[in-house]
């Protein structure tokens, strides 16, 4: 049974629609992600989640209870913000004690709690500071902190690391969902950054334009994208453009390439074939033919990211990316013919977007 | 290294901040400072003394201490109250076109302080003044004699009219800078809006409140063509006693002016001290 | 299709009706600020208002007799003469003051900052007593020369900030070092870079200065008095004088005053765009 469940889910902001038609449930204890680009409605019904927006239409459930009607400060939901939002003129521990202290609880367990969750964000020593005395990943743990402190039902975040610097993203979210996973807390957490939804959640529903898109595992998502959208947003793909032709090819301007999905596809349906640039080989020479798209071209560019190489290829005019590990290949350089190779099952065919 | 940090600290630099330094030396410190020195010193033996501060023992200036304070103190009070309700009023003003209207008026008319003021007072409740005429014919009351607007209510009645509008321009920023992210984590976390207020809200508030008294304190305190318009030689102010002093209209030692001064610039110091502090204080919560 | 709002998801605030209690603070505010300004507008085309609630009749012959007073013209002029010179004197003092400070001498600028706050915490009238204390060796003794020098002490808050604020905005630091790079020396960079783009900012200086030097009254009148008649000065005369006149020359200071704040207004909306942001202090 669902844990978190909603249902129908609309709203519009002044005759613009923000949300439209959301139907997601949520199991108990893990950590689904919104992702999606600016404008598409994953802060707007995380807000609505935690009692901040009011809906159209639609319901709420959580833990069976429907709560669409519910105040925020009745809901029993932990919230982390972007932008921190601790209180200044409290202590640290002033501020991750202030759920429990409108939960009117003993003084003596509120001490105990707070330090328990400083412990757990590993920030005990910082109980008498003052928010402006500390760093924004020290004051984000601090937000965390107190809303877990009052043992919420959910928890949600709203791009809690937009605003820090790269390194202290990675070690954050990190911890963020090690803290997750201990506590077995139903967690929301919102975010534009694919690599950070990719990396933390065991579900992740893309969205765009106010509706979902795709909901899946990390692995799903990045591998069997169900939508155009999903396919180019999440990670990189080169995109060939053609028609379906019989039930393996697909004829493009400049080259055929054998695929392995045209189910469902009519003959002669304008595609677009995804490539993931990992999935492509190169070899100096002409390969035999094996069953395997092979199409010639010469190397643009040459981009060194470390474990990966991308090289961008002239593919007969198209321009393609194919990403290679330097132990698995021969030296490439600048301007040289080469042959690249990928398999059928590393095409996937999708319907053109038309938006 | 940058080019223009090349020579930072050298002479030249400091060469080219000179004809500022001069002129402030020259119009204003200097200037205070003997001002300082002239209310110590005895001008016919040269000798140190503090006899001037002690001439301020009598009746006259005691009084004019009294007034000053007692007129800014109750000025800044009303002013703060009234002014931060209102910049309340005008922060959760829906349409952001009359806001900004509002805050125009406000910086507009926190600037009318002198003598148009004193006499547009006198327009409304001067003994023939609209509201006293008002007053008279539709609820037979006499607001004469026991009201006069050349006294101590008057002068705070037209105080009051500048000192309302720079509370207001004061506080809005502070609204300003209370953050809707405060409100909701708060919400979030099972606080009611006045809970919020109550732990987080007035607290936040709080160095701006403090600013505006003391500002406004300042502001009244210091104030000279108002007072002399309407009330000049009818109440006792110290800004009006230095004034005569300058004027020559009073047949008595200077220095005695000068140790009125000084005693002005003390509390004056003292205000614009504690203002500055709890500025510094707001601007960092709101930043936070 | 892209949300409205400043903030993703945040409800905006469309067709909420203000509370009764925020029309009613406001009305009494209004009501406390444009009351007395109104009346004495009217008083001054007033002919008889003394037994009434409005006027008794209507006339413009005060303002003709205002005009006519021998020294209208006289101290509009002084004033005039003041305002600018005060000008002047500041943007000389003050504009390169505050550049040398943000690009060479960055360690000063609290000191400045200091400096810049002194004026608020110094009554007009004590300025008055330590000039005319000081300075009491003609010919500087109760001169105008004097009385600029204590005006442009008492007004140079209002020049610095808005040029200060203008300097951060542009980063001078920055384009002094573009500048410079190129080939211009300090002179060039100021004349040719600095000050065109901080305009606004020393327009809007100007502009405070011109309106609070305008209405100025008690260094005039301690310093000088008479010997050089400002408006203010003349219209305090006549308020001992002659009531209807002296609304006249009360409305044409109201009238200047909020006519400056428009232009000041104006000015500031061409310099930088910050609708939200106007809820400032001054």
């Amino acid at each position: 049974m669902a844990y978190l469940d909603l249902k129908n889910v609309n709203k519009s902001f002044s005759g613009v629609v923000a949300v439209h038609d959301f139907n997601l449930e949520i199991d108990k204890g893990s950590l689904v992600s919104f992702l999606g680009p600016s404008g598409c409605g994953k802060t707007t019904t995380l807000r609505m989640i935690a009692g901040f927006g009011h809906l159209d239409q639609g319901t709420i459930e959580l833990d069976g209870n429907d709560i669409t009607t519910v105040p925020p400060n009745q809901r029993d939901i932990g919230m982390v913000f972007q932008a921190y939002a601790l209180f200044p003129n409290m202590t640290v521990r002033g501020n991750v004690a202030f759920g429990l202290l409108m939960k009117k609880m003993p003084k003596r367990e509120i001490d105990q709690r707070v330090d328990n969750v400083l412990e757990m964000v590993r920030l005990q020593d910082a109980a008498k500071r003052f928010p402006h005395q500390l760093s924004g990943g020290q004051q984000q743990r601090i937000a965390l902190a107190r809303a877990l402190a009052v043992q919420p039902r959910v928890l949600l975040l709203d791009e809690p690391l937009s605003a820090l610097d790269a390194e202290v993203r990675v070690v954050l979210r990190g911890e963020i969902r090690r803290i997750q996973s201990e506590l077995a807390i139903t967690t929301v957490y919102v975010t534009h950054d694919q690599e950070e939804a990719l990396s933390i959640s065991d579900k992740v529903v893309v969205m765009n334009k106010g509706i979902i898109e795709q909901v899946g595992t990390p692995e799903e998502i990045y591998r069997t994208p169900k939508t155009h959208f999903v396919a180019t947003f999440i990670g990189t793909a080169n995109q060939f453009l053609g028609k379906v032709s019989g039930i393996d090819t697909v004829i493009g301007d400049h080259f055929n390439l054998l695929v392995d999905g045209v189910q469902g596809f009519a003959d002669g349906k304008q595609v677009v074939v995804l490539v993931r640039p990992e999935t492509i080989h190169v070899e100096p020479e002409q390969p035999k033919q094996n069953g395997w798209n092979s199409i010639p071209g010469e190397v643009e560019t040459i981009t060194f990211h470390g474990a990966v190489t991308r090289l961008g290829v002239n593919l007969r005019g198209q321009r393609v990316v194919a990403d290679i590990t330097v132990a698995n290949t021969k030296p490439i350089s600048l301007n040289q013919k080469i042959w690249l190779l990928f398999p059928p099952d590393a095409c996937q065919v999708m319907d053109v977007d038309e938006g | 290294m940058p080019l223009s940090k090349r020579k930072t600290g050298q002479t030249s630099n400091w060469m080219r901040l000179l004809p500022f330094l001069l002129f402030c030396l020259a119009f204003e410190i200097v200037p205070i400072l003997f001002l300082v020195r002239g209310s110590i010193m005895d001008k016919t033996t040269g000798q140190l003394t503090i006899q001037h501060y002690l001439d301020l023992n009598h009746a006259l200036y005691i009084n004019s201490f009294l007034n000053s304070i007692k007129i800014s103190g109750l000025t800044a009070i009303v002013g703060v109250i009234f002014g931060t309700f209102i910049g309340y009023a005008i922060y959760r003003w829906p349409s952001t076109r009359i806001q900004h209207a509002l805050i125009t008026l406000s910086d507009v008319t926190t600037n009318f302080a002198g003598a148009p003021l004193a006499f547009a007072f006198v327009v409304i409740l001067g003994m023939n003044g609209v509201i006293t005429q008002f007053f008279l014919q539709y609820f037979h009351y006499e607001l004469y004699p026991t009201f006069s607007i050349y006294s101590f209510s008057g002068l705070t009645l037209a105080y009051i009219y500048f000192q309302l509008p720079l509370m207001v321009l004061l506080i809005l920023p502070a609204f300003a800078g209370i953050k809707k992210e405060w409100q909701e984590s708060a919400q979030s976390l099972g606080a009611t809006t006045f809970r919020f207020w109550w732990h987080i809200g007035i607290p936040v508030l709080m160095p701006s409140l403090i600013a505006g008294v003391t500002l406004l304190f300042a502001n009244a305190f210091g104030a000279y063509a108002t007072a002399y318009t309407l009330v000049e030689a009818r109440l006792s102010l110290v800004t009006l006693q230095i004034g005569y002093m300058i004027a020559g209209e009073v047949r008595k030692d200077p220095a005695v002016g000068m140790a009125m001064a000084v005693i002005s610039l003390l509390i004056m110091g003292l205000s614009i001290g504690i203002y500055q502090a709890a500025t510094i204080r707001a601007r960092r919560w709101s930043k936070s | 299709m892209r949300n409205p709002t400043k903030k993703p998801g945040r409800e905006p605030n469309i067709k909420i009706r203000p509370a009764g209690w925020q029309m009613l603070s406001i009305a009494l505010f209004l009501f406390y600020m444009l009351l007395p300004i109104v009346s004495t507008y009217v008083f001054s085309v007033a002919t008889r208002w003394d037994r009434t609630i409005l006027p008794e009749g209507y006339t413009i012959e005060f303002y003709i007799r205002a005009f006519q007073t021998s020294y209208f013209v006289i101290t509009l002029r002084n004033s005039l003469i003041l305002s600018v010179a005060t000008i002047l004197v500041s943007l000389i003092v003050i504009v390169p003051t505050v550049y040398w400070v943000h690009t060479r001498l960055t360690g000063f600028k609290p000191f400045l900052d200091v400096l810049m706050i002194l004026p608020f915490g110094i009554p007009t009238v004590v300025l008055a007593l330590a000039l005319v204390q000081v300075y009491n060796v003609p010919p500087l003794a109760r001169s105008p020369i004097l009385l600029i020098g204590a005006v442009v002490v008492y007004s140079m808050p209002f020049m610095y900030r808005p040029v200060s604020n203008a300097l951060q905005a542009i980063d001078a630091l920055t384009l002094t070092e573009a500048g410079q790079s190129l080939g211009a020396n300090v002179f060039q960079v100021l004349s040719k870079i600095i000050i065109p783009n901080i305009l606004p900012g020393i327009l809007s200086g100007s502009l405070l200065v011109f309106s609070t030097v305008f209405a100025e009254y008690t260094l005039t009148s301690l310093i000088v008095g008479a010997r050089f008649k400002t408006f203010p000065l003349l219209l305090v005369e006549y308020t001992r004088i002659n009531g209807n006149i002296a609304a006249a020359f009360s409305v044409v200071s109201f009238t200047i005053a909020w006519m400056v704040s428009i232009l000041i207004l104006w000015v500031g909306s061409k310099g930088q765009d910050a609708p939200a942001e106007t809820i400032q202090a001054r």
